[in-house]
């Protein structure tokens, strides 16, 4: 009989929860249509905006436990709106705004890669801010307006990028090169690279007398977001194994004749040993880490990674590591012919889909608007907090100190100048959000700390690159996104680390698993 | 007026029945015991079970769940990534369960057998202590032991006994689809037989002395003496354990997904890491397949459980539930 009180209980609280969910739904929407009824009425007043919730990933490198509560601070002095970071863990940034949007917690505002936004773009949860957009007071002051006209979607824009999108160049060991003989002007075709590669793997470059290094190292032979070849692109060539748009007509890149032929041209490397098998399984971090490794045993001489910053962090890392620190910039291959510049993560406004912008608006005012000031609020955004990531204050430190590479920073009063990385004092801050060589309108106060290998890194990336091919989005891409990558992997590994024929491999692992989605996602975006 | 019930008391005595309210009148103090217990259930347990109905839902992160009927479960049938998830489960699942329990008992035995106490102490806590690291931890020591460059420890001692030449390329353990299983098994009993010999030492501290005692008598050598006194008194208890994890074998998550990589979908995915993937590579995903596929491993690991209970039945003459 007990039992059968408590199975009642259960099954009545059960059904009430049931009932009473459906109820609150329901509620929900009548209350949602209610309101938006009342906000198109609505006159649109001037909206007082007295708190910003932004969720960002790891990007924001004013992290907690690196001065974010400085930064905060500052930005809400400065802005005299209250402002709350929710700063989500980098890696599974995307799984997370999924977790947040299905609990109703929807942020004021984000930041969004490239692919996020082309999915959400078109679900009506991001603001229209073309208008907002256009009448910004940074406009004047914009060197770049094709980052951001490339964003638009059907010529609206849901969201805006303050820097252009950067992408990845190839990084030679300079000391490798000179160990086998190698000028690296010399390197100008895929059969160049190739022997570079060989080379690299046989001749024992980092002569420690055995035969354990390689040519290339990488995360993964395919990337799992856009532009996914820029971490080999001298196999990929010609090649963009995805969904992308040639002329007006959006096709399917991975079963093409260029991607067999990447394929090919990988597997060939695979098997010869040029490149490092730990790049299946390589994360991004793991890919830097053997290549600057303290141990360069098993290491490799060529890693494409990102341009700019990323120049000079290499080095400081190689530096760091005892290991001579000196690296090539590879100029693009000719059957490469330039790096891909990858579209922009963008911030995006949350639509509260209340038929009225004014919050909205000010919401874009208050955030947006002063991400590109010129001056204090950009500052924080590139720089950081003032006295803690930078300073115009007159001072003297040391890093590095006791050691072979101490150096001693000295400036006067009212020289800018970035300070000690507050987690590694023995390293120089190099930026927070915004990377400075990559704005799209340049500060006005004259703060500018791009300079050495990074602005080189910059130069020669900008000297080297093109636009990246706009990503898809389509009901059933949405929906097969998953399902289309892990086919597309399953190709690559099957021929590139087991030596299956590509045709055969593009055949019953892509075509007859995938062909009728893709099929379908291409008739979607093709408006057949 | 109305016949009152009789209930049989554990004496044996017929008594009439109480009305219900007075039975909980009389236990009010269990009843309010149990309140907090029943609150807590209902929470944790139950109220996530509401979300359930989703896998007949168009559900994504934007927008009102819309109902699709069965669509899911269509797609999912249909989807060869999802059978070979479902298939790698099972087989995974068993044999680990089976090879670990198996290595469990002859650890035990042997564990048993020690005479000196020291040393078998101190070898229990180096092999349990295996179990108390995260699989996070396990998955990062084991691709750098298995690593396939020079950096790997395992193929520099093949290269060290000759079993690979200095120029030969390293073995690739785990992004190689005949070698992936057996590294699984080694792993998994590597790090769970400690724990799992627990249970087999505690059940053998019970045996009757007297046992050995007369089979020592008899003449029985220890071979003997193990096998059949020691075994044979440990076969109810492997039954048990055996029967318990059966109705666990598709909750199989965190040791497939690191150790796992796409060269090796073949053999590894299994259905907690193919709903990871579909969940949360999409830019958008769709919770409502994700749940869909995740309903399906529940009602077969609901069935699961009831033959397990059956077979406890069968085995054991009493239920697991």
């Amino acid at each position: 009989m007990k039992k059968k009180i408590v199975s009642l209980l259960l099954v009545a609280a059960m059904t009430v929860s049931m009932v009473a969910c459906g109820g609150k739904g329901q509620q929900a929407s009548n209350t949602e249509a209610g309101t938006e009824a009342a906000g198109t009425e609505a006159a649109q007043e001037e909206y007082k905006l007295d708190k910003i919730t932004c969720v960002v990933n790891g990007t924001l490198t004013a992290n907690v436990d690196c001065g974010q509560a400085e930064f905060e601070k500052q930005w809400e002095d400065a802005v005299g709106v209250d402002l709350v970071i929710k700063q989500l863990d980098h890696s599974s940034y995307n799984e997370q705004v999924g977790t947040l949007f299905v609990s109703g917690d929807y942020p004021d505002v984000m930041i969004m890669s490239a692919d996020m936004y082309a999915q959400y773009a078109p679900t009506g949860i991001l603001w229209d801010m073309t208008e907002a957009y256009e009448n910004a007071e940074f406009q004047s002051r914009v060197t770049s307006k094709t980052t951001n006209e490339s964003l638009k979607k059907d010529g609206r824009l849901y969201g805006f990028a303050p820097a252009y999108g950067n992408g990845c160049v190839t990084y030679v060991k300079t000391a490798w090169l000179e160990a086998c003989g190698i000028n690296a002007d010399d390197i100008k075709t895929y059969d160049d690279y190739i022997d570079m590669l060989t080379k690299f793997t046989t001749m024992d470059p980092d002569g420690n007398g055995k035969n354990d290094t390689f040519g290339v190292i990488a995360a993964g032979f395919l990337g799992n977001e856009a532009p996914f070849i820029n971490y080999l692109p001298e196999f990929w060539q010609d090649a963009y194994p995805a969904i992308y748009k040639e002329g007006d007509t959006w096709i399917d890149g991975f079963n093409t004749q260029a991607t067999k032929d990447a394929l090919v041209r990988l597997q060939e490397a695979y098997a010869a040993g040029l490149i490092d098998p730990t790049t299946l399984t390589n994360g991004t971090k793991d890919a830097r880490e053997k290549w600057f490794s303290n141990d360069q045993s098993g290491s490799s001489g060529v890693f494409t990674y990102w341009a700019g910053s990323w120049y000079q962090t290499l080095t400081d890392n190689l530096s760091k590591n005892d290991v001579d620190d000196r690296i090539t910039e590879l100029a693009p291959i000719a059957e490469v012919g330039a790096y891909l510049d990858r579209e922009a993560p963008v911030w995006v406004i949350i639509d509260d889909q209340d038929g009225d912008d004014s919050r909205e608006q000010a919401i874009f005012d208050a955030f947006i608007e002063t991400m590109l000031d010129g001056d204090t609020v950009q500052t924080l955004w590139v720089y950081g907090a003032e006295d803690v990531h930078w300073s115009t204050k007159a001072e003297e430190f040391t890093t590095n100190a006791g050691t072979e590479k101490e150096k001693t920073y000295t400036y006067e009063e009212g020289k800018f100048h970035l300070k000690q990385n507050p987690n590694d004092p023995n390293s120089l801050w190099k930026k927070n959000a915004i990377d400075p060589a990559l704005l799209i309108a340049p500060l006005t106060n004259g703060y500018f700390s791009v300079e050495g290998l990074a602005a080189e890194g910059n130069a020669f990336f900008l000297e080297n690159c093109k636009p990246a091919p706009e990503s898809p989005a389509s009901p059933t891409y949405t929906e097969n996104a998953g399902t289309i990558y892990d086919a597309k992997i399953a190709v690559v590994t099957e021929v590139v680390t087991k030596g299956a024929d590509v045709n055969k491999a593009m055949e019953e692992l892509y075509v007859n698993v995938v062909g009728s989605i893709v099929d379908q996602c291409l008739t979607e975006l093709n408006g057949n | 007026m109305k016949k009152q019930k009789q209930v049989i008391t554990s004496t044996g005595v017929p008594v009439r029945e109480k009305p219900l309210g007075l039975r909980i009148w009389n236990n009010r103090g269990y009843y309010l015991m149990f309140i907090p217990v029943l609150v807590f259930v209902l929470i944790m347990n139950y109220w996530p079970m509401l979300g359930i109905r989703y896998a007949f839902y168009d559900f994504k992160p934007v927008g009102t769940p819309k109902f699709i009927g069965l669509d899911h479960f269509v797609k999912m049938f249909g989807t060869a990534a999802f059978w070979t998830a479902f298939k790698n489960t099972l087989q995974l699942s068993v044999m680990k369960l089976l090879i670990t329990t198996f290595t469990a008992v002859v650890v035990s035995v042997f564990l048993n057998e020690m005479g000196n106490l020291f040393v078998k102490k101190s070898l229990q806590t180096l092999i349990y202590l295996p179990h108390f690291m995260s699989w996070a931890v396990v998955g990062g020591i084991f691709y750098l032991l298995l690593d396939p460059t020079s950096t790997g420890m395992v193929n520099g001692m093949l290269r060290d006994i000759g079993f690979l030449g200095e120029s030969d390329p390293g073995i690739y353990f785990l992004a190689d689809s005949t070698l992936w299983r057996p590294i699984f098994y080694l792993i998994n009993i590597w790090k769970e037989t400690g724990w799992g010999t627990i249970i087999f030492l505690a059940t053998l501290s019970g045996i009757n002395p007297e046992l050995y005692e007369a089979a020592d008598i008899d003449g029985a050598t220890r071979m003997q003496k193990i096998w059949y006194v020691t075994v044979p008194a440990l076969t109810n208890t492997i039954v048990t354990v055996l029967i318990l994890n059966l109705a666990k074998v598709m909750n199989m998550f965190e040791s497939v997904f690191v150790l796992y990589n796409p060269a090796v979908y073949d053999v590894s995915d299994v259905i907690s890491t193919y709903i990871y993937r579909q969940t949360f590579m999409n830019a958008m995903p769709n919770y409502g397949y994700s749940t869909a596929v995740g309903l399906f491993k529940a009602l077969v690991g609901g069935v699961l459980v009831v033959i397990c209970n059956y077979a406890s039945k069968k085995t054991r003459g009493r239920g697991i539930v």
